[in-house]
């Protein structure tokens, strides 16, 4: 059997000819940036082969490379095909990196009403006088703290057994924790000496990409301590689709064992940092979207994906946390947030809850945008949602130097209408290296404003300028010369690249106006427009309205919500009268299938322009194009 | 049509094709196209619009024509200006559209004689032009830019401008005002995308024609017939980024399965019936211009029209 060596760390592994060499960066367990899942289709997976050969077809995949590349051995490491020893470099930039990931959820007040409490008793030790059963002394004593009636509480068999150990060699001296149950309260926990205290309770979002925890004391309600890192499922494929089928071909176990590590990895960095017990951590909130959620609970998803895509299951659910995996409190239960439909999850039922939105008189549009995007619309009597595939050109997918918001991502730009020259920051100010999502909007906002770019997009090649060129395949604008980037090659847009922007940001307006048709809105009764995700966070609103990513209104109506889905599950965490009300919200959400709706394509097309096709729904843009068109010399003759 | 016509506000606008002397050009007659303010045909009682007109297509090198038509016409397609005049006097074509299908052949660069070919023509025959430039983005400028000059003051309708590829043909008919030919993929969304490229780069509502992109009957041509419908009620309801006349072009009848496969006897009249139904719906969509390759086609549409537009005449500008 093959061995590769991969460089610069060295490791090595050994596969089966055949393999391909993703397998084996898989196998090395190679944190590796494969956005498509493997599929030959994202160019993201590059590897140099330094020694040995792979069965590769550069003819196919060369559009991916340059020349130099070619001729150092590029290849993408999900299509080479091993079959002897082999040396492979993987470039640092095809490895998944530290990302900046949104942590500070705005606060919104809710009332705190945990549904896991502490009482500490003191029991007097049972006599020949008094010799009731250890179980009744100690329900008795937790009565009489002021804790629910003895007869609404019961325990598990496991507390049980333990029980009589704890009180005796704690001299009557516990603390016991109680949760509410339907129809009582259970002791879930049982442990020698005062420790009341030490309750937590942690909300999770379970996102495709991140998985983001946060731990809270379940005694007051305080934030004790944030962590959050990659869904190590990516592993199995970057979006969504990659991830279900991999569940198909068996992968379902992995990937369920895979969602519990990641949210038990968040959970032990937040309370490493806190320097609290996992095992005093007695709750688990996990909001996330339909899929990940049944991968969660280890129910196939496979179902969701095709025809007429249902769900399992749609209504919120409670189970132990040891029956998914969760390393937390032996007895603690895992609430997890329903869903509308198998497309509008509960990261979205807590986006609603988060905003607020379904709570006003007024109507509000929230957009919530990453791998996939969702669309709710309404406000306390009722709402209407869509979803969709946005394609990945906003996370900087599908744009040859598109990249996350890593650092070296141009993350603002804005470019000088006379001169064309732009002007950028990046993410910890290093020296820039791609684009991440906030910067492409800038970018094509500007590229715009400037006359760049017409209205479809394409770049005017008429325009004489270093700047604008014709590149290998396509028309291109130069960001940053090779001299000023962080990996020596001119950083450049080109027209393919704003192409699938274009597509990306049209399918999101066209959900929007498809749902605002529905319902008879338009834009100026809309009272705010909600973003929900990191993105909302970073992008400039003004350039967002520009491109016509979302419908114009005031910017001032634009609010970010940041991460919803983890504020929505603090929400619920410390406030169980919430988690009532997500069934309610999820049944008054309408689910509008786009695909079902056959005005949709004609909306898309009409949003397939810069910003829509229609300029009177961009009244504000159309005065800005105006402007910008009376700055510039008159064009016609290139 | 209730749907439209109470609360309408708009009309299609006016394209003038061809310049007679009087108006600066050395054509016979030119057309004034547009006007109505009514569905197709609804309204012509009233003296609104202009009867259907014919184009009769040829082109400069006739290895990239249908053989049908070659074999039809003999050596007269390898003369152009002797088949536009043909076309004109024989055929009964209404304009005259010029393919310049010599820019086809690889490696293609001897403009000079796109000028010749220019010049021919317009002596051949006193009808309108409309030109069809190359078909490749590389020459697109020297070449229309060498058909704009030729035809200055003829008031030429050049194409075909495309929302990837306008910027040349626009720039040629802003020099030398002629009207651009933009066309669309079936599509009211993309029709519209393209006259708003085209207005914003400088080219007026008044010098385009929309061409829908009908493809031939068998097509699906129902989804053609609905695009039209849709272009003509959105301008009649007042967006003037499609209140322009529509112009299309049957020439897919001639390369369909049924005419290909025909047997050889039967074949041109095949090719004939399909060329006329399928331009014959597109003026009942909507076309104020239709184009046709087959000689034989001209007078059946001709004649068709004149009983479906109750004898009256073409609208002289």
């Amino acid at each position: 059997m093959p061995t590769v060596t991969f460089l610069p760390s060295y490791r090595k592994i050994t596969v089966d000819a055949g393999s391909t060499v993703l397998d084996a960066i898989q196998r090395a367990q190679i944190q590796m940036n494969v956005v498509c899942g493997g599929q030959g289709k994202c160019g993201k997976c590059v590897v140099f082969i330094k020694n040995g050969s792979v069965e590769f077809d550069r003819e196919k995949f060369g559009r991916f490379f340059t020349a130099e590349e070619l001729a150092q051995g590029a290849c993408l490491a999900c299509e080479a095909v091993i079959g002897d020893d082999l040396h492979v470099l993987i470039p640092e930039s095809s490895l998944i990196q530290q990302q900046k990931i949104l942590m500070e959820s705005l606060g919104i007040e809710t009332v705190f009403s945990p549904s896991v409490w502490k009482y500490y008793v003191e029991l007097s030790p049972p006599t020949l006088e008094d010799p009731s059963p250890d179980l009744t002394r100690l329900v008795w004593g937790i009565q009489k703290q002021g804790g629910p009636l003895a007869e609404k509480m019961y325990a598990p068999l496991d507390v049980l057994r333990w029980m009589p150990r704890v009180l005796r060699d704690s001299g009557w001296r516990v603390t016991a924790t109680l949760a509410l149950v339907p129809g009582g309260f259970r002791i879930i926990d049982l442990e020698k000496g005062d420790t009341r205290s030490e309750i937590y309770g942690v909300a999770i979002d379970l996102g495709t990409t991140t998985v983001v925890a946060y731990i809270r004391s379940l005694a007051d309600g305080r934030i004790v301590g944030i962590a959050s890192n990659y869904n190590r499922q990516i592993s199995c494929g970057e979006d969504i689709l990659s991830r279900v089928n991999y569940a198909r071909k068996n992968g379902l176990p992995k990937l369920q064992a895979l969602a519990a590590e990641s949210i038990n990895l968040a959970i032990t960095t937040a309370a490493n940092g806190a320097g609290i017990d996992r095992e005093d951590i007695y709750e688990v909130v996990v909001a996330g979207n339909t899929i990940m959620t049944h991968i969660l609970l280890g129910i196939d998803p496979a179902y969701m994906i095709e025809e007429p895509y249902v769900p399992v299951v749609r209504r919120y659910l409670t189970t132990a946390a040891p029956r998914l995996g969760i390393e937390v409190a032996q007895d603690a239960s895992v609430f997890i947030f329903p869903a509308v439909s198998d497309f509008i999850g509960g990261d979205i039922i807590a986006d609603v809850l988060a905003s607020g939105m379904g709570e006003k008189d007024e109507i509000s549009l929230l957009v919530d945008i990453g791998t996939n995007f969702e669309v709710v619309l309404g406000n306390r009597e009722w709402m209407f949602s869509c979803a969709g595939a946005a394609g990945p050109a906003l996370e900087g997918g599908e744009v040859l130097f598109g990249m996350r918001a890593n650092p070296g991502a141009i993350e603002r730009i804005s470019i000088d209408p006379i001169t064309l020259e732009p002007e950028f920051q990046t993410i910890n100010s290093v020296k820039p290296v791609g684009i991440c999502g906030s910067g492409l909007i800038d970018l094509l906002a500007d590229l715009l404003r400037a006359c760049v770019v017409d209205r479809t997009g394409r770049i005017n090649t008429g325009i004489i300028h270093p700047r604008v060129r014709q590149g290998d395949h396509f028309p291109e604008y130069v960001i940053a010369w090779k001299t000023e980037t962080g990996n020596n090659k001119d950083i450049v847009i080109t027209e393919n690249d704003i192409k699938n922007l274009i597509m990306s940001k049209a399918s999101i307006l066209a959900a929007c106006i498809t749902l605002m048709k529905q319902a008879g809105i338009t834009r100026n009764e809309l009272s705010a427009i909600y973003f929900s995700g990191a993105f909302g966070n970073y992008i400039n609103k003004e350039n967002a309205i520009m491109i016509g990513l979302i419908p114009e209104v005031a910017i001032d109506h634009i609010r970010n919500i940041g991460n919803g889905a983890v504020e929505g599950a603090n929400m619920a965490l410390i406030n169980r009268k919430k988690r009532k009300t997500l069934d309610e919200i999820a049944k008054n959400i309408a689910y509008i299938e786009l695909n079902a709706e056959p005005s949709f394509m004609d909306e898309y097309t009409g949003s397939s322009f810069l910003p829509h096709t229609d300029l009177a729904l961009f009244p504000r843009v159309e005065k800005m194009l105006d402007e910008c068109r009376l700055k510039k010399i008159p064009v016609g003759v290139p | 049509m209730s749907e439209n016509s109470p609360d309408s506000s708009g009309k299609i606008g006016y394209v003038v094709l061809g310049a007679t002397k009087a108006e600066g050009g050395t054509r016979t007659v030119s057309f004034r196209l547009g006007g109505e303010s009514d569905l197709p045909f609804i309204g012509m009682n009233t003296g609104q619009g202009s009867i259907p007109l014919v184009a009769f297509e040829i082109c400069d090198d006739p290895e990239y024509w249908s053989p049908i038509v070659t074999s039809y016409t003999g050596d007269l397609s390898n003369d152009a200006r002797e088949w536009a005049g043909v076309a004109e006097k024989q055929y009964g074509a209404d304009i005259i559209r010029l393919y310049l299908t010599s820019t086809k052949r690889r490696g293609f660069d001897n403009f000079s004689s796109i000028t010749t070919v220019m010049e021919e023509v317009l002596s051949g025959t006193g009808l309108p032009l409309v030109v069809e430039g190359s078909n490749e983005p590389a020459i697109d400028s020297d070449v229309f830019q060498r058909c704009g000059e030729a035809g200055e003051g003829e008031r030429l309708l050049l194409g075909t401008a495309e929302a990837g590829r306008y910027r040349s043909v626009a720039a040629a008919a802003l020099a030398y005002h002629h009207s651009v030919l933009a066309q669309s993929p079936i599509d009211i969304n993309l029709a519209k995308q393209l006259n708003i490229l085209l207005r914003e780069i400088g080219v007026k509502a008044d010098h385009i024609m929309i061409d829908p992109y009908t493809g031939t009957l068998g097509y699906g041509f129902e989804y053609s017939y609905s695009v039209m419908e849709r272009i003509r009620s959105a301008a009649l309801k007042g967006d003037t980024d499609l209140a322009m006349p529509m112009i299309t072009s049957a020439t897919d009848s001639l390369s369909v399965k049924e005419v290909r496969e025909a047997d050889p006897a039967a074949l041109e009249d095949i090719a004939v019936e399909w060329e006329f139904y399928a331009a014959l719906s597109s003026a009942i969509a909507g076309s104020s211009v239709v184009c046709v390759r087959h000689p034989k086609t001209v007078p059946l549409l001709k004649s068709a029209f004149r009983e479906l537009w109750a004898g009256k005449m073409p609208g002289e500008a």
